[in-house]
């Protein structure tokens, strides 16, 4: 006999041996909180979306730049926070509209597609402030090297010592630095993410897929 | 929450129990795991309750929410790492039905389909439920050859597994 058939008919009579779980622990159960990874997305989202944010104002907001805004700037950075802001919402638009979509009583496929396309958009959006933020360095950067008296003087006497290794050195390792910081943090989520969070649902969608090719 | 929409959903889902309990025991090895997969199958039930319509039979719809959980929504508390002992479930067969070989076979039967991996417990969870290979592809969302092919080759794997 086929392996699953004996296994099948035991299987449709076994009510028997479950624990009965009463109404009133049922009652319970409902009141507490849930534990699926998708309250975890959002969180982990909704707290991506709030550092990358904070950092940018952060940025805007420190000393150097305090410093940065007697020069002649306006005409680069208004337009740059202004875009910002824009794709700050509607990447926060896209993702809650996913999120939305994420229903425990879609077939499985499906409920898997949006939940990873929820975190694409996240990711997406990372990626978008990032290379943001190197704009803007760079056009920071540019602004400064062009007005700021104090830094070309500086730059010219490094030049006159024969040190514009070391003058452009360090800021090179400066950059690199806050790169560095940034690029270490952006791992530490997708650890968290992936690594542990999306792992099974990753697993679960490949072998999902796998399963399109069958035929 | 409305007292009435709470009152018919505890009442119903005490009556289809057993649904949530098969799908703990495919998807866990032991109590307190099985306990942790019920809270969060009957958390999500009760969540999606509120967009339930009539249309779907109520068991019908609680394997979707059930496989859905357990398949892709649920992460493993931390009480279950693994310094538990599997502890398998004993088998309650009635006296004149029970029988050394028969109970050995199965024990072997459960722990050969333990070693599945999700996508294919859901498969066989819903085969042993006795559900056609539509409703399977619909709950999974793929095609119903290819249900039909992938029940094939997990008999097989059950059979290597079984018989090395």
């Amino acid at each position: 006999m086929d392996e699953l058939e004996l296994l099948k008919k035991h299987w449709q009579k076994d009510g028997a041996q479950y624990p009965h779980v009463s109404a009133n622990a049922i009652y319970k159960m409902i009141l507490k909180r849930s534990s699926s990874i998708v309250k975890w997305v959002l969180i982990i989202s909704l707290l991506e979306f709030g550092l990358w944010t904070g950092l940018a104002l952060f940025f805007k907001g420190s000393k150097s730049t305090q410093n940065f805004d007697k020069l002649d700037s306006d005409f680069l950075l208004i337009p740059l926070s202004v875009l910002g802001y824009v794709i700050l919402a509607y990447f926060f638009y896209l993702f809650y509209r996913n999120y939305r979509r994420i229903s425990v009583t879609d077939n499985a496929k499906i409920l898997m597609e949006n939940i990873l396309r929820t975190r694409r958009t996240v990711k997406n959006y990372v990626l978008f402030n990032l290379l943001f933020m190197v704009a803007s360095f760079a056009a920071v950067l540019y602004i400064e090297f062009d007005q700021d008296q104090a830094l070309i003087r500086r730059a010219q006497v490094a030049a006159a010592n024969g040190e514009v290794f070391m003058f452009y050195g360090k800021i090179i390792l400066m950059v690199a630095g806050v790169i560095a910081v940034f690029a270490g943090v952006l791992l530490f989520f997708y650890w968290l993410i992936y690594g542990l969070l999306l792992r099974k649902l990753n697993r679960n969608y490949k072998e999902l897929k796998k399963l399109e090719m069958l035929s | 929450m409305d007292k009435e929409l709470e009152h018919n959903f505890v009442a119903l889902l005490e009556e289809h129990q057993n649904i949530v309990h098969k799908v703990c025991r495919l998807y866990t090895n032991h109590r307190e795991a099985h306990n942790d997969l019920f809270q969060e199958i009957t958390i999500q039930l009760w969540k999606a309750y509120p967009k339930f319509r009539g249309d779907a039979k109520f068991s019908t719809w609680m394997y979707r929410v059930g496989l859905n959980t357990a398949i892709t929504l649920y992460r493993k508390s931390k009480r279950t790492i693994n310094t538990y002992e599997l502890e398998t479930y004993q088998f309650k067969l009635s006296a004149e039905e029970y029988d050394d070989t028969e109970e050995q076979q199965l024990k072997l039967l459960y722990d050969a389909v333990r070693q599945l991996n999700d996508i294919e417990k859901a498969l066989v969870f819903l085969y042993l439920e006795d559900k056609d290979y539509k409703e399977i592809s619909d709950t999974l969302g793929i095609s119903e050859v290819n249900a039909r092919v992938k029940m094939n080759r997990i008999k097989n794997k059950l059979r290597t597994i079984l018989n090395p």
